[in-house]
């Protein structure tokens, strides 16, 4: 295996434009363009009070970047492990928008039944891990799920998938699983959104490498950049990535370089971010040019697009007046049991 | 032929390997070598592909079995000394403890955790860390004192569908003989009589239970019948049998190797006060170690931990009141 | 030989511990039967732990200045196998080997992480440090059943009995408290004795006075002349009773300032609403106190017909359920026993208990005939809870009763 980390980006060339790849780029625009308008739906729930209790973490700027990864998976086959700005993802494995819109409500009826919230929100069973706040700590979760596939004979083709931030991969647990997937070679992609700040803390004061993909080298994995504003070029980029895992390549690293449009959370007006960085290609608007591109290309008229909006609209204005009809938990139905055997529930001591 | 406490735990991973083929073995030192104190000798040998090295990423090793179990294995991992597991302690309390509860998706991996005191150990190869995670909703903590303990608990541990944190103490490893392993008498949540008594009751677990036996038989002849209580699993807690235990003694001293501050026998004295206050006839008293660190030199741990000395001179105070 | 423990001895009845002033042996020092070992003393005595028969001193577990639980090991005495049994302590047992930890010693095997030494880790020598505990304080000045611990008063709320049963328990525990199994050995003690179930009324009475007693109470006397009182009697129709009198000359004396009656609560007194008189009626294994309501309103005579309906009524146990309204004093004329004085105590509700002993002819000095006169003189006391009324209040009040009864015709 040749290891090779590319520190210049990945770039979609003509060539590329198969129609495979035009149906491939069409489903992505389509679903970062779910994911914007139910996340800015959010945003306003979130404004408004009332309804949403807790954060709302938007994925602003990272969608082309987040479902160029999630439309490679094949829910049922593959293991994905999403992160915090990981909704446009999440549409392209196929985590239906009910499921966001119940779990940041804290419907009954969503996959957390309101003992969780917003982001940490998943169905493991079907593949999508449900990520906890430590950051770097899902990375091993999805290698331990191909591992025990391997052993029992079922990997197959399949590979693992997660997403972390530039922040993220500062933490000890990262380091630690990314070196024993490269260890175990693992099918394993690992998407890093360089959005330069975590939370507010500059790339500068997080890495001292020149650029993240550097790392990739020391741990004995392929790493390439790629300019996640452009959806051409992150398509290109994860197809190539995720056909090097499934063929036995082991982990693969992608770096993509972009600025996050929002705050960390809606809380959070990112007044951090200087107004010269705002103006820098990497903080271009990946669904805008994601259209342009479409356009420019003939792949999607004016009127289609707009078509297209309209629906997307109204499919998430009638699943947040479904949900908002929908049980909260009562906490005199709730089984206050943390182990999945009854038997070794311990006595309750009501006060 | 005799059994040490080591080779029960060996010999119950190899029948777990054995029975069931979703199970592995993953840790540090583990395959070839064996493990540091040799509780997976030959193994990787009688089970190809199933007993695995790992790096020294305990954070790692962890959310690895987590993954695994999600995916329907029941990995083993081996923490090569219980200290170390602070390093994966994130993935245990933050993502194996709330895995069920946040997804409905059980979560039955066991990790073994070498536990305790040995002269000249020092403070990083000696703890106890059994309070710790019992604090965190979702796990099972098991601390087994006898041979037969050490075998059958540890396979009913691989056998139960949520993660159990397994405390198997380095003393008895080598100390602990049985002629043969018994038949498995008690399920896990199950407290154990380990010797009858009318006068007090200490209840302890692990290797503190033949520390405590010894300081009984040192009070028989002081004419003191001690009720000992062996725990075996430090979470569930067997409340009624602590209780029962106070109700036929009156008096109660707990006992645990661990640091004082809280812990289990903290937890012990809070149930018996809360739930049996009119059965004690005398202050429930605690015994642990210092709250230092553990310290290296011999004169030194043998003073920072409980002994059959001290255990009795906490007994004499005891039955003086 | 064989090895036998030197132990603190019962040195009395009650003694729990006993401190060890000197240490009269050494190790390896052989010792005489009966030779003395150590001094000790208890709370009571000093005096000497000896040998139980021939034999050499072991290791000495005992120091000085440290008390000892009764049965504790003080030393170890090495003496010769028909010693040990001529103390009757039968052939040696098989030693239990401790199950746990057979000291096998295949440490030595591969790569150990750690050294395996059955000497460094099994201690069998007397602690260096004192481990670390909680402490067990004994409650400070605890003597006798004063402290009762959480068991002992949910076995005694079992049994329905009060700290006052344990009165004649003798306590083993620290500081001389009584334990649960001291108090289960007076449980079966009592066994023996014939026992009787007491009466509702018994039961009522004992109830009434240990609440009553929980107070400072004391008592005031003065001796009263009954001529007069005897001689309005005499022409009374109906006639009272003495007692009755003495209610009347007592409800008038409070209507004067009520606040001898009054209750002490917290920090305030708390002021009778109407000025009730119970007076002590005897019946069968017991007292009821019937109660005159506003005596202070209605002359004598006109209370003789209550009166005797309340007394009829007490003896019948049919008394009008008043507990809603209890009296603020009671009288008990316990001079119908013959009995001259006594300190009554009152109702725990009650402040006051005025009693009237037996009367008596006595010589009198007459300053207006210059020699001795026969008069009829009783004792009157007055029983009341010192943290209401001092001596000179409740010697007022005394005084005041007493000059109304020697002025009847003011009742």
């Amino acid at each position: 295996m040749c290891l090779v980390a590319l520190a210049s980006p990945i770039n979609c060339v003509e060539t590329d434009l198969t129609a495979d790849f035009r149906d491939q780029f069409l489903l992505c625009y389509q679903h970062m363009l779910l994911a914007r308008v139910l996340e800015e739906k959010l945003g306003s729930l979130y404004r408004a009070g009332g309804r949403i209790v807790g954060g709302v973490y938007l994925g602003k700027g990272q969608e082309a970047f987040s479902a160029a990864l999630g439309v490679q998976l094949r829910k049922g086959k593959d293991i994905y492990g999403p992160l915090i700005r990981d909704q446009a993802g999440r549409i392209a494995f196929g985590e239906p928008i009910l499921d966001c819109v119940r779990t940041y409500l804290g419907a009954v009826t969503g996959p957390m039944r309101g003992r969780d919230g917003n982001i940490h929100r998943g169905r493991p069973k079907e593949g999508l891990l449900a990520m906890i706040s430590h950051l770097g700590s899902l990375l091993s979760v999805v290698a331990g799920g191909l591992f025990a596939r391997r052993l029992a004979g079922t990997l197959g083709d399949s590979i693992g998938a997660t997403s972390i931030g530039d922040g993220g991969t500062s933490t000890g647990a990262f380091h630690e699983a990314l070196n024993m997937a490269a260890v175990e070679k693992l099918p394993i992609v690992v998407s890093v959104a360089n959005n330069q700040y975590a939370y507010s803390t500059p790339n500068t004061r997080q890495y001292a490498c020149e650029n993240l993909v550097d790392r990739a080298v020391g741990y004995g994995v392929s790493g390439m950049v790629v300019d996640a504003t452009d959806l051409a070029s992150c398509l290109k980029a994860f197809r190539a990535a995720v056909a090097q895992a499934r063929s036995g390549g082991g982990p693969q690293m992608i770096v993509g370089t972009l600025l996050r449009l929002a705050g960390h959370g809606e809380h959070d007006d990112a007044s951090y971010i200087p107004d010269q960085k705002r103006r820098d290609p990497s903080a271009r608007d990946c669904l805008q040019v994601a259209e342009d591109f479409a356009r420019d290309h003939g792949w999607m008229s004016s009127a289609e697009l707009r078509d297209f909006n309209e629906e997307v609209r109204r499919t998430v204005d009638l699943t947040i007046s479904k949900v908002s009809k929908e049980p909260t938990p009562d906490p005199f139905k709730e089984k206050w049991q943390a182990l999945s055997c009854a038997d070794l529930v311990e006595g309750q001591h009501e006060a | 032929m005799s059994i040490t406490y080591l080779e029960a735990i060996r010999e119950a991973q190899y029948e777990a390997l054995r029975h069931d083929p979703s199970v592995f073995l993953y840790g540090q030192d583990i395959a070839t070598f064996g493990g540091a104190f040799k509780a997976t000798k030959n193994l990787s040998k009688e089970f190809p592909n199933r007993v695995f090295d790992a790096p020294i990423s305990e954070d790692a090793m962890v959310g690895m079995a987590i993954g695994a179990a999600v995916e329907g294995a029941r990995p083993i991992i081996e923490m090569q000394f219980a200290d170390f597991s602070s390093v994966g302690f994130n993935q245990i309390v933050n993502q194996a403890a709330t895995l069920y509860w946040r997804t409905n998706v059980p979560c039955p991996i066991t990790i073994r955790m070498p536990s305790g005191g040995t002269a000249g150990s020092g403070p990083f190869h000696s703890q106890s860390m059994e309070a710790i995670y019992s604090h965190y909703p979702g796990l099972v903590i098991v601390a087994p004192a006898t041979v037969e303990d050490a075998y059958w608990m540890l396979l009913d541990s691989v056998k139960l569908n949520d993660p159990v944190i397994y405390c198997e103490h380095k003393f008895l490893y080598y100390h602990l003989k049985a002629e043969q392993i018994g038949d498995r008498e008690l399920p896990i949540g199950k407290a154990r009589i380990a010797r009858p008594g009318r006068h007090a009751t200490i209840v302890t677990y692990s290797a503190m239970v033949h520390e405590a036996l010894r300081a009984a038989e040192e009070l028989q002849l002081d004419g003191y019948q001690i009720e000992v209580v062996d725990l075996r699993s430090v979470k569930p807690m067997d409340t009624d049998t602590i209780l029962a235990s106070v109700a036929r003694t009156g008096r109660l001293l707990a006992l645990g190797e661990a640091f004082p501050w809280g812990g289990v026998t903290a937890e012990v004295i809070a149930r018996v006060t809360s739930e049996g206050f009119h059965l004690l006839d005398a202050p429930p008293m605690r015994l642990n170690s210092k709250d230092t660190p553990i310290p290296y030199h011999p004169n030194l741990w043998k003073s920072h931990r409980p002994t059959t000395s001290t255990i009795a001179a906490a007994l004499r105070r005891l039955l003086r009141y | 030989m064989r090895t036998i423990p030197i132990l603190m001895p019962q040195l009395g009845e009650s003694i729990a511990e006993a401190t060890i002033l000197r240490i009269l042996v050494k190790p390896g020092q052989a010792v005489e039967a009966g030779s003395d070992l150590f001094e000790v003393e208890t709370n009571k005595a000093a005096m000497a732990v000896t040998a139980p028969c021939a034999g050499t001193i072991g290791h000495i577990v005992a120091t000085t200045q440290t008390s000892y639980a009764v049965g504790s090991t003080l030393a170890a005495f090495e003496v010769t196998e028909e010693n040990a049994q001529s103390l009757g302590l039968g052939a040696e047992a098989q030693k239990p080997e401790a199950s746990a930890a057979p000291r096998t010693g295949n440490a030595q095997v591969e790569n150990l992480h750690f050294k395996i030494d059955d000497n460094d880790v099994i201690s069998t020598r007397q602690p260096t440090v004192e481990p670390v505990v909680g402490g067990l304080p004994v409650p400070a000045g605890a003597t006798g059943a004063s402290y009762i611990s959480p068991r002992m008063r949910a076995r005694m709320l079992e049994l329905g009995l009060n700290a006052s049963d344990l009165a004649g328990v003798p306590g083993t525990g620290a500081g001389g408290r009584v334990t649960v199994e001291d108090f289960e050995a007076f449980l079966r003690a009592l066994e023996q004795h014939r026992m009787t179930p007491a009466s509702p009324m018994r039961i009522a009475v004992a109830d009434s006075m240990r609440r009553s007693w929980t107070r400072p109470l004391a008592t005031v006397g003065s001796p009263v002349m009954l001529d007069a009182l005897l001689a309005h009697r005499k022409k009374a129709d109906p006639k009272p009773g003495p007692a009755l009198y003495a209610i009347r000359a007592l409800a008038l004396a409070l209507a004067e300032n009520t606040a001898f009656a009054g209750r002490l609560v917290g920090n305030r007194i708390v002021h009778p609403l109407a000025i009730d008189i119970g007076f002590a009626v005897e019946v069968d294994d017991g007292v009821m106190v019937p109660t005159l309501r506003e005596v202070e309103k209605t002359p004598l005579v006109k209370l003789v017909p209550t009166y005797n309906k309340l007394v009829e009524q007490a003896r019948a146990r049919r008394l009008p359920n008043d507990v809603n309204r209890p009296g603020i004093a009671t009288v008990t004329n316990f001079g119908t026993f013959g009995i001259v004085w006594a300190t009554p105590i009152p109702l725990p509700e009650q402040n006051l208990v005025l009693g009237l002993g037996a009367g008596s002819k006595v010589p009198h000095w007459s300053d207006e005939v210059k020699q001795f006169i026969p008069v009829t003189e009783a004792e009157l006391t007055l029983s009341f809870d010192h943290r209401v009324l001092d001596g000179g209040g409740a010697g007022r009040l005394l005084k005041r009763v007493a000059e109304l009864l020697q002025k009847p015709e003011l009742l």
